[in-house]
């Protein structure tokens, strides 16, 4: 059961842990982001040493599990994300997560784009529309998005070549995508 | 080169692509850089959208802190599988347990309702058959009851009626000529009662009346009786009870039914004769029921008066069974069930009795 179960997307765990009051699927779906929620954590632990990890740990599980019985969740890794922010920011209070306007457009545009995979007709129109997109960007974010995605250069190469920081990088395109997703939207 | 703007054009749908968050063991490998290019691609497509991983990667390539992550990793994974399994196991158990509870009681309650149904229907089963069975001991049970307890004249009410009843099917002076021999309970009764009766209803008019003629003529005596039996019928109506009106309906009707039946065929001599051999206590009980049978027949239940006659019809009595199956054709008849009635009309002229004569002709009448 475990097994099959890990095979599961993160939409269809919440699914069942929602529905079916599936304890084991939300087990799943925990396990599955704990080690990023550990190493999210551990910065904020080192932070106050008076907090222990065996406090923190079960507190912000409680929350994650008291969150995917009530609140609608369309990604789980943003979702996590936001509960340990909110977590630390705010201790006693438990703020709803709620997806931020460009995640929303990001995952518009994902869901379009698998809708798309079998059908070349609306595959082409999507293609036309990126590119049109693309056209649009800046001239810099428009040649991060060719080097990473057509040229496949990584990170490193990126921030080699402007002189600057991965993170940098990965922040510019983060951007960038972000405005294409919300050209793409609307 | 088309080729290569497909892919191009693949290319470009990538960005949107959705990838997985970085798995336990992927995420020390990045940070370590032992993963292959496409992999390596991969991971850093889906870093660009996905915070959690970012900063995760971040936090862990900060000092002292990647030392910390492997024990807490395996520790808080430890800790979910613990908090989650044994309430799930336990959680399935109880689930289990309510559904075998549910089945348990689903099967008592069908238990309970197939013995109450059952039993209602044992019940109504016996009570169908008993209803059935006592209606001639209902009738004569109280006959002989009366008879041989009162002799008050306000009682003697009832013992004449069935006396009257007695007199009234057969002819009476075998009536009166059988007395003696016949078997105890009824026929004494007869005996008594008229004698007792007779000075409160001016009885001996009707039984000289009915001693005398049917030497010399069967009929008259039936006149004589319906004069005689008027002023009864006010005697009778006021000394009963409430509860024994249905033998003073049968009565009344089983009167007018003779009349009919003599009118219609004078079978009236010979069914007495038929009838004086077979004086018994059961003769007498089948011909009550098939005057009940009549009663019920005249009053328009026919339905009644044709289960009753289906009854009366399978009775030893052959006489009785086919003026039953006669009288059942009429009803058939009169409810406009042709097939029946002719079947039944064709049974009594099978059986060649005294009846034959008259199904014959209502056969070819219908």
């Amino acid at each position: 059961m475990y097994q099959q179960l890990s095979n599961l997307s993160d939409r269809e765990l919440i699914s069942r842990a929602r529905k079916l009051k599936d304890r084991e699927a939300e087990g799943v779906l925990l396990e599955r982001y704990s080690h990023l929620m550990v190493a999210v954590c551990l910065p904020y632990l080192k932070k106050n040493p008076g907090t222990g990890a065996q406090t923190v740990f079960p507190q912000l599980l409680q929350r994650l599990s008291n969150g995917l019985k009530v609140q609608s969740i369309q990604k789980a890794n943003e979702w996590v994300h936001q509960t340990i922010k909110t977590y630390f920011a705010q201790p006693e209070k438990q703020v709803p997560y709620y997806p931020s306007r460009e995640s929303r457009d990001r995952l518009h545009t994902e869901n379009r784009v698998e809708k798309a995979a079998n059908n070349t007709i609306e595959k082409q129109a999507l293609i036309a529309q990126v590119k049109t997109a693309i056209a649009k960007l800046g001239n810099d974010d428009r040649y991060l998005m060719e080097q990473f995605y057509l040229e496949n250069k990584t990170f490193a190469d990126l921030a080699a070549q402007k002189g600057t920081t991965v993170d940098k990088i990965r922040n510019q395109l983060k951007k960038a995508k972000s405005r294409l997703a919300t050209q793409l939207t609307n | 080169m088309p080729n290569n703007i497909h892919n191009e054009n693949e290319k470009l749908l990538k960005i949107f692509a959705g990838i997985r968050c970085l798995n336990k063991d992927q995420l020390p490998r990045y940070l370590e850089g032992r993963l292959t290019d496409v992999e390596k691609h991969l991971v850093e497509q889906h870093l660009v959208d996905c915070d959690l991983c970012a900063e995760a990667l971040l936090a862990l390539q900060q000092e002292g802190l990647m030392e910390q992550y492997p024990s807490l990793s395996t520790g808080i994974q430890q800790y979910i599988r613990d908090s989650i399994k044994p309430v799930s196991q336990v959680h399935k158990m109880e689930h289990y347990a309510r559904k075998v509870k549910q089945r348990e009681s689903m099967l008592i309650y069908f238990w309970l309702a197939a013995f109450v149904v059952g039993g209602g229907a044992l019940l109504f089963g016996i009570s169908q058959y008993s209803g059935r069975k006592p209606a001639a001991a209902r009738t004569a049970v109280p006959v002989v009851a009366a008879s041989v307890a009162s002799p008050a004249p306000a009682p003697a009410a009832v013992p004449v009626d069935s006396t009257q009843l007695q007199l009234s099917h057969k002819p009476p002076a075998l009536a009166a000529a059988t007395n003696p021999g016949t078997p105890p309970p009824v026929v004494p009764a007869v005996k008594k009662d008229t004698v007792k009766a007779a000075p409160v209803v001016k009885k001996p008019v009707v039984d000289s009346a009915a001693k005398k003629p049917p030497v010399a003529a069967p009929k008259p005596p039936d006149s004589s009786k319906k004069a005689a039996d008027k002023p009864k019928d006010n005697p009778e109506t006021a000394a009963k009870p409430a509860a024994k009106d249905t033998p003073a309906a049968q009565i009344a009707k089983n009167k007018e039914k003779e009349n009919e039946k003599k009118t219609d065929n004078d079978n009236k001599p010979k069914t007495g004769a038929n009838a004086a051999p077979a004086t018994s206590g059961k003769v007498d009980t089948d011909e009550y029921l098939y005057k009940a049978a009549m009663v019920y027949q005249q009053h328009g239940d026919l339905d009644e008066a044709i289960s009753r006659y289906k009854h009366l019809s399978g009775t030893s009595n052959s006489r009785v069974s086919e003026m039953a199956r006669y009288q059942m054709a009429v009803c058939y008849r009169s409810k406009g069930q042709m097939g029946k009635a002719k079947r039944m009309f064709k049974e009594v002229v099978r059986m060649d009795g005294t009846m034959k004569q008259a199904a014959q002709q209502a056969l070819d009448n219908m």
